[in-house]
């Protein structure tokens, strides 16, 4: 690490009131992946902010290239060949890759545009970039992974050393994720510096040669990735990864729902949407039962089947609710039967993000504030108070826009809406998708303690470690049918080896 | 969310800050009333040393032009907050102007048998719009578009083509003497279709902001998916707003049949944009889900205190037009400005 090509030196960073950064040393090594791991709020995007030239420090010093350097714009850095990835790609879905690679350098020939040379050259850097696409696909028609690598690309048509990536897995499938880090590797055995930010604690050993850890504005412990994950938990939130999960049920009730080798057949079929062909499980009272499953295995499906939400169609085979035949598939039956549906997509179909978390929060349940078809504000007030104060949604501010909340709290408030319904069961996809290790453990514990009252959970979850700390039993899925079922605390390998095994044989 | 700003989220969610000009875009519409009542002040010719702008007869004529097309304006809010948008309303006042008029005149109809009828008629019309949007699922401004010519070809065929003249008077070929009640002014001053406009506005304001049926209408607007999760009857709830906006046309079609004792088969052309333009002017985001309709009252009103201001002043039709156009466009910017503002009000 000799090879010194940034040092940021105690930088200093105060909002009003808050202190972002408090005296952070950073430093990043030519043809080194360096992961910045931290919560919402640890001062991470600050940190970038400044190392991109949209934050200007109140103190401290940049060195790049041993060199003293600032930066008064994103252009600046730009220029420096510092190039940031963000999390919401700057690609313009309508035009094909090689304008969105040539956006505002487009080449030319007198007035005309060169497109043949742009897109000669578009090819060439995809290629460099390790990238296997037509220059001439339009980005509309990418996945969010080839989207990822067409940033990257675009990245390094500016000739950038340093690449900043801001949580570039968050949307992808584990598969594209793979392609990704293969990419980013790549890109760092030629001499590109990466700094790399993220909070899933699975992805450090796959990509990164060192990984700093901040929280609270300040940088408290940079180690090696083979660092186990307990430890960076402990560095993360401050207090060790045992506590991240409350202990599991005490005591088990009756079965809520029972299904026994059913089937559903949606009304109209579609490709890549795995219909549950022969699924068997039961949850009972006070019990959370996980789905485990490689991705497109049925899990989501199976979820949205029993919901009625995005999946029109007929459920064959046995299905009970509290011990008695039950009719399932539409939004209406399911909330009949008492089942909610939290889904992992909170910002797209959980909640309306221009509207106020007392808006959301009584969206599923508004009949029970308006009385004759009126909406009562006192009844109104009344609930949404409580609902703040039980899910503990920060602020409690029932008027604020509940885009204006953190990503953890924002979940709170679906939560709250959902479960204001007073649901028997409570269907989970990907409950903790995008939130830091922080909120997780406060959604288990919240989960847990909903639990004790009598409810009963089903999620569907693609991290095992997270099946496994939380669940009593787990119920493993392929190509839309349960192939096994674990108890409590199974052997993470095990697990694993269930769910991928059954998909080579296939 | 996870990599919003790391400070700028908390710091936001303390206490939601706020642009100093959301304040004007959520008045803007009342705020620009007021300036344009200022400036109608200002710039009134005046007579005798009275200010002709503020003669009650002034401005019992400013409310009752602006009587028809705030009717429509109300059914357009519930529209757009619902994120939809209905081009069809002028041509549903001409088609329900033509059937009052043809009933009363051609098929000698009494009151109480024709108002009901033309009444169930604008809002089926509607209704069938919104369903065919929702079910065929085609885009409502096609679909709205498609029934603005249909409802034109209509009121040709209800009018045989020609303009139907109201007589009033007992027997065949006149219509009931109660129906010019809709021309007159109470106590000579206060315009009868102005009341309806603002017995229609009290009603409405009542449901969009107090009823579980107003606050479906913003849910669908605000996030379709997370509605229909939610159980919100989304696709009634669709459907709904449309008819609305069909039983507000045929209010206004029957008004517009009082008030100038004809039935014409091409009126009403082009008060879709005035009604829309109420709307954007009031606040109402034209992506649904936040919206105001006082705020499209006093947009309503704004717009035709600045339409007199103009008359008054002998400045010609097309400086209106452009100047109609210039309010647009800055409420417009004025609301991408400050981005997606709004909630309810």
């Amino acid at each position: 690490m000799s090879d010194r090509l940034l040092e940021l030196r105690n930088i200093q960073k105060r909002f009003g009131g808050v202190h972002a950064l408090r005296g952070v040393d950073f430093d990043l090594a030519a043809g080194e992946v360096h992961v910045l791991l931290g919560e919402n709020g640890a001062g991470k995007s600050t940190l970038m902010g400044v190392l991109s030239g949209a934050v200007v420090p109140d103190g401290g010093s940049i060195a790049l290239d041993g060199q003293g350097v600032q930066f008064a714009s994103p252009r600046e850095a730009h220029a420096a060949g510092i190039a940031m990835i963000p999390q919401e790609l700057d690609l313009v879905p309508g035009l094909d890759i090689a304008s969105n690679l040539f956006l505002g350098n487009e080449l030319t020939s007198g007035f005309m545009l060169s497109h043949r040379r742009m897109r000669r050259n578009a090819q060439d850097l995809l290629r460099r970039a390790g990238v296997s696409l037509d220059a001439g696909l339009p980005v509309a028609s990418l996945r969010m992974g080839e989207r990822q690598l067409v940033a990257i690309a675009k990245a390094l048509s500016a000739k950038a050393r340093i690449l900043i990536m801001d949580e570039p897995t968050a949307a992808l499938s584990a598969v594209e994720a793979d392609h990704l880090f293969t990419v980013v590797k790549d890109l760092a055995a030629r001499g590109v510096g990466i700094v790399y930010i993220s909070h899933r604690l699975e992805e450090v050993p796959r990509i990164a040669h060192r990984v700093t850890v901040m929280r609270d504005g300040a940088v408290v412990g940079i180690t090696t990735p083979d660092a186990p994950q307990a430890e960076l938990v402990q560095l993360l939130v401050g207090r060790p990864f045992s506590d991240l999960f409350p202990p599991r049920a005490a005591r088990i009730g009756a079965p809520i729902l029972r299904l026994a080798n059913a089937a559903f057949d949606p009304d109209l079929p579609r490709a890549g949407w795995q219909a549950p062909r022969d699924v068997t499980l039961t949850v009972h009272e006070g019990e959370i039962v996980g789905l485990a499953g490689r991705m497109g295995v049925g899990r989501t499906e199976l979820l949205s089947a029993l919901h009625g939400f995005g999946a029109k169609g007929r459920w064959r085979g046995t299905i009970e609710v509290r011990g008695r035949p039950a009719t399932l598939g539409t939004i209406p039956a399911a909330r009949h039967a008492g089942l909610a549906y939290v889904t992992d997509d909170r910002r797209g179909t959980g909640l309306i993000l221009t509207h106020t978390v007392a808006q959301n929060a009584v969206m599923s349940t508004l009949r029970k504030v308006t009385p004759f078809g009126l909406v009562s504000r006192a009844l109104e007030r009344r609930h949404v108070a409580r609902a703040l104060e039980d899910y503990d949604v920060r602020p409690r501010a029932p008027d604020a826009k509940v885009v204006n909340l953190s990503g953890g709290n924002q979940q709170k408030v679906v939560f709250a809406k959902e479960l204001m319904s007073a649901p028997g069961l409570l269907l989970l996809d990907e409950p903790t998708r995008g939130v830091d290790v922080g909120a997780k453990a406060e959604i288990y514990r919240r989960l847990r303690s909903l639990t004790a009252g009598g409810l009963g959970v089903l999620v569907a979850s693609s991290e095992l470690p997270e099946l496994i700390g939380l669940c009593d039993r787990i119920v493993v899925m392929d190509e839309g049918r349960t192939i096994h079922e674990f108890g409590p605390a199974p052997r993470e390998e095990d697990v694993r080896r269930m769910s991928e095994g059954e998909s080579r044989a296939a | 969310m996870s990599t919003t700003p790391a400070t700028a989220a908390p710091a936001a969610a303390q206490r939601p800050r706020r642009h100093p000009l959301t304040y004007l875009v959520r008045f803007q519409s009342l705020l620009g009333l007021i300036l344009v009542i200022i400036a109608g002040v200002a710039f009134s010719p005046r007579r005798h040393g009275n200010i002709l702008f503020l003669q009650p007869d002034n401005i019992a004529n400013i409310i009752r032009s602006i009587s028809e097309t705030g009717i429509l304006a109300v059914g357009m809010t519930f529209v757009i907050i619902a994120a939809g948008i209905d081009l069809s309303v002028g041509a549903v006042l001409g088609l329900c102007s033509v059937l009052t008029a043809a009933l009363f005149v051609n098929e000698g109809w009494g009151l109480w048998s024709t108002l009901p009828l033309v009444i169930v008629a604008g809002t089926l019309f509607g209704a069938v719009q919104g369903a065919i949007s929702v079910k065929a699922r085609i885009q409502a401004f096609i679909v709205t578009l498609a029934g603005l010519q249909a409802a034109r070809g209509l009121s040709l065929i209800a009018s045989n083509n020609a303009f139907i003249n109201i007589n009033y008077g007992e027997g065949p070929g006149n219509a009931p003497p109660a129906f010019a009640v809709l021309g007159e002014r109470i106590g000579g001053v206060f315009p009868v279709a102005t009341l309806v406009f603002v017995v229609l506005a009290v009603i409405a304001i009542f449901v969009l902001n107090n009823t579980r049926y107003g606050r479906y209408v913003f849910a669908v607007g605000g996030n379709e998916k997370a509605a229909r999760l939610s159980g919100i009857p989304v696709e009634w709830i669709k459907i709904s707003v449309y008819a609305i906006t069909g039983f507000v046309s045929a209010i206004a079609g029957i008004v517009h049949a009082g008030q100038f004792a004809f039935g014409s088969p091409n009126d009403g052309t082009g008060y879709e944009l005035n009604a829309i333009a109420a709307v954007v002017i009031g606040g109402t985001d034209l992506f649904g889900g936040a919206g105001s309709m006082i705020g499209t009252i006093a947009g309503a009103v704004m717009l035709g205190a600045l339409a007199n201001i103009l008359q008054l002043n002998d400045v010609s039709a097309a400086m209106q037009l452009l100047a109609t156009g210039a309010i647009i466009v800055v409420a417009a910017a004025l609301q991408t400005y400050v981005g997606r503002g709004g909630g309810t009000r």
